[in-house]
């Protein structure tokens, strides 16, 4: 087991996993891989089953970094788990980051150990629900938008440069269900949204206003992909370096920061 | 425009004059807020551009299938439900009565499966679907999806693990589904934590665990939203917990009142409950009440006192178990109670919605609660003030009680489960149980299904404990080969107009569901979802969804086509015409 932890660490992989634009990825090709390849042994949420043991801890958590669980699920385990080198790595990657979603949302109190955080957490706080309009379209604990994804829970288990790469290259990897189409529908009309399915017979849009357009296939004549999401992609500039950082340490801290209203039985 | 094409509805009562001029503000009101959307959804879409609908899209409306979730409390007024079905039992008369009527006796023949959506189930769904605009919410444990209501495609998913440590039903994960109010989406959790999510992204808005002190606490039912509150009971009843029914600011989830079911010492009621034993006395509240808003009065039933089946330790009534509770929305102080199984032993929960009902009763019009209750007796009260006005027996093999006196309250037939067990019917499965009920304005009938069996009750005391049920006993099941019937009560002739074998080896969990075109909607006991006449039951088209069915219907419409859903076993299945 020591061996396989060294290899563990020696072996860091260079990718990070990004769902800040995601709706719930639980739709996604992670989630279908998940039930594809996992769940059959891990159980549906992740919990084990007779053959194989959680990948959830009791407190909720998935307690190993990305690029051990990248290994684990690329290379297999002495103690039996097959290798999922063929699926590919884009897979395995979308299976990692519907894992994470398996965790329960009550902040545990075993925040990573990487939490350090240098910047100034208020300052941030202001500038996420101000100048820097992040809460326009992510919530973060209750407040701010919902066409993109929830940050509640976005940095806990991710390092601030992991957070700050994903705030300054958006898009990398797009997650489909973010993606901005423009559709032209038969009657002429445009309309421009977030892509939140799509098959060979529907499409379902989400435009700004929250609104859903489900729509047809054969009611649209044009389908324009922009890959890309909302997600602006100059923050890099348009926010300075202590910007940068103090919104990224807001994220990391504010994560780690339980969601559950205390309630006392009267 | 055919008539197989065409949504007609119909209303069963005319407003008062406040109402009707309440009703046409409101209706000006929205149409300038309508106006500002199309608008704005039309800017957005082509800024300057010639404004057009969408196609197969309706102008927008909280009726129509467009897209917008926005239900404002007028919305869950509506009554009956037509095109959105906005909570658990459609309306707040708890009638699950639909006024759609594209699907009607002559065309059910040809309603045809449009989708199945297969949510990561833990143990069979028992939701019922919630659907707005065109998006449907459905829960599965602790997982709650919207979907396309057309297609059944996801639109989100809200994760959430189950919780480890739970017992009993909690420890099933059962999840009956949503309630909705404005951009928000409502649900309990089976460690009865109340969730508020953006019905817009399903993300987490707050979570408030409401039922703390007891780890036997659990809930599996679906919230009710009355005015700007949320409203939600508790389970764990034979378990050992002190029931209760809470409301919390819709907003931020403060509480604002609460019911303990269960009087504490000093409390009126308290005389069944020596020591510190009301706070294992059960009288959970694990189904949504139901709301009148002219009376201002909100009815929630009340489970069996706990232990089960031992009454030694809680003599007397043990109020208020077993009772249907007439509440204060505003405050939660109790108007009135009714009490159908004073000193429970049979595990005789009285929680099967309290359907809103006006009609007349023998020639006079009342303001009723139509009721069938698991003891075996379907009740009819007057829900100004509690009085009992008529009951009609309906299980035949019923031993437990020599009748009811002119008040209501059963005579006893001395039944006393001890160590040796008594056989007593029905069953402690009840003779109806929480699957829905159904009442038809128009043909005066109230629908619900019924099941003919007897257990052997045993009781074997000890005392209470965290982590483990508190039944005190050892049930021995009787007739496991029971009889399942729907039922048609006939509210003109109080007596029963069909009563419906249900032939098949699995015993049914599925509710009924009424529409204007005279259907009754509902799953038998050989896993079929079944559509029958509602003059008189004869089934008029079928579906095998091979899996139980655990839960109830419900109907709605998207771009003018009706469709019924319902959840079956893993499943979630949608039938419209072709």
């Amino acid at each position: 087991m020591g061996n396989f932890l060294l290899l563990g660490t020696l072996l860091m992989f260079g990718f990070t996993v990004r769902d800040a634009n995601a709706q719930s990825s639980n739709t996604g090709p992670g989630a279908q891989r998940f039930m594809e390849y996992c769940a059959g042994c891990h159980g549906a949420d992740g919990k084990g089953g007779d053959k194989a043991p959680p990948l959830i801890s009791p407190s909720g958590r998935v307690n190993r970094s990305d690029s051990d669980l990248f290994r684990i699920v690329h290379d297999g385990t002495r103690g039996g788990m097959p290798p999922f080198a063929q699926i590919g790595d884009a897979n395995i990657q979308a299976v990692l980051q519907f894992l994470r979603t398996l965790e329960s949302n009550p902040a545990s109190e075993s925040a990573s150990p990487e939490t350090a955080v240098t910047g100034d957490v208020e300052a941030g706080r202001a500038l996420y629900f101000g100048k820097a309009q992040c809460s326009q379209c992510h919530l973060m604990q209750g407040e701010g938008g919902f066409i993109a994804g929830s940050l509640t829970n976005y940095g806990r288990n991710r390092t601030a440069d992991e957070v700050r790469q994903a705030i300054t290259t958006p898009d990398s990897p797009l997650v489909p269900s973010s993606q901005v189409v423009t559709v032209t529908t038969k009657g002429g009309q445009k309309l421009t949204g977030v892509l939140r399915n799509e098959d060979n017979f529907n499409l379902d849009l989400q435009s700004q206003d929250g609104r859903y357009h489900l729509l047809a296939r054969s009611d649209v004549t044009d389908v324009r992909y922009t890959e890309h999401s909302l997600m602006p992609r100059d923050y890099g500039t348009r926010l300075s370096p202590k910007e940068l950082n103090d919104i990224v340490s807001f994220l990391v801290v504010a994560s780690r920061t339980p969601h559950v209203k205390k309630v006392d039985a009267r | 425009m055919t008539s197989s094409t065409r949504l007609a509805f119909t209303t069963t009562k005319r407003p008062s004059r406040n109402v009707r001029l309440f009703r046409r503000l409101l209706r000006a009101m929205t149409f300038l807020w309508l106006l500002l959307a199309i608008l704005a959804a039309s800017g957005y879409a082509q800024p300057g551009g010639p404004q057009k609908h969408l196609p197969r899209q309706r102008a927008a409306s909280s009726d129509d299938g467009n897209g917008i979730i926005n239900v404002q409390p007028s919305d869950l007024l509506k009554q009956p439900v037509a095109v959105n079905w906005p909570s658990y039992n459609g309306d707040y008369t708890g009638a699950r009565y639909s006024s759609l009527t594209q699907i009607t006796p002559r065309n059910v023949g040809q309603l045809t499966a449009q989708w199945v959506f297969h949510p990561r189930a833990v143990s069979p769904l028992e939701v019922t679907p919630v659907v707005v605009a065109g998006i449907m919410f459905v829960t599965s444990a602790n997982d709650a999806y919207a979907l396309d209501a057309k297609t059944g495609k996801v639109l989100w998913h809200h994760v959430r693990a189950i919780s480890q440590g739970l017992i009993d039903d909690p420890g099933q994960h059962h999840n009956r589904g949503v309630a909705i109010l404005g951009t928000r989406v409502y649900m309990e959790t089976d460690n009865a934590h109340l969730l508020c999510l953006d019905a817009r992204s399903g993300h987490l808005i707050w979570d408030v665990p409401y039922a703390t002190g007891n780890k036997n606490y659990g809930a599996t039912s679906a919230p009710l939203i009355v005015k700007d509150k949320v409203v939600v009971g508790i389970s764990g009843g034979d378990d050992g917990v002190r029931g209760f029914v809470a409301a919390f600011d819709a907003e931020t989830g403060a509480e604002k009142w609460r019911f303990w079911t269960i009087p504490a010492p000093g409390e009126k009621g308290n005389a069944s409950w020596p020591g510190d034993t009301y706070l294992h006395g059960g009288g959970t509240t694990w189904l949504p009440g139901t709301y009148d808003s002219d009376l201002n009065t909100l009815y929630w039933g009340t489970g069996n006192p706990a232990p089960d089946y031992d009454g030694s330790v809680r003599p007397g009534d043990d109020l208020y178990s077993s009772c249907l509770l007439a509440l204060d929305p505003d405050t939660g102080t109790l108007k009135w109670y009714f009490q159908f199984s004073p000193h429970d032993l049979y595990d005789y929960d009285a929680v099967q919605t309290p359907v809103i009902v006006n009609a007349r009763l023998k020639g006079q019009p009342h303001k009723l609660i139509v009721t069938a209750n698991r003891n075996g007796f379907l009740y009819i009260l007057d829900r100004t003030n509690g009085k009992f006005l008529f009951a009609k027996p309906f299980i035949n093999t019923q031993n437990w009680a020599k009748g009811l006196d002119e008040n209501g309250r059963p005579i006893s037939a001395g039944l006393i489960p001890d160590e040796k067990g008594v056989r007593v019917c029905p069953a402690n499965g009840g003779g109806t149980n929480w699957y829905s009920p159904s009442y038809n304005p128009a043909a005066h009938m109230f629908y619900f299904r019924s099941f003919e069996a007897c257990a052997v009750l045993q009781s074997n005391p000890r005392p209470f404990e965290e982590g483990r049920s508190y039944y005190a006993t050892g049930i021995r099941n009787g007739d496991e080969t029971g009889k399942g019937y729907i039922n048609a009560f006939d509210l003109d002739t109080l007596d029963f107009a069909w009563r419906d074998l249900q032939i098949g080896r699995h015993k049914g969990w599925g509710g009924v569901m009424s529409t204007a075109a005279g259907l009754v909607v509902f799953g038998d006991d050989a896993q079929n979802f079944v559509v029958a006449d509602g003059h008189t039951g004869k089934p008029l088209w079928h579906f095998h969804v091979g899996q139980l069915i655990h839960a109830s219907p419900m109907s709605y419409a998207v771009d003018a086509k009706q469709y019924f859903a319902i959840a079956a076993g893993s499943d979630v299945f949608s039938f419209a015409l072709p």
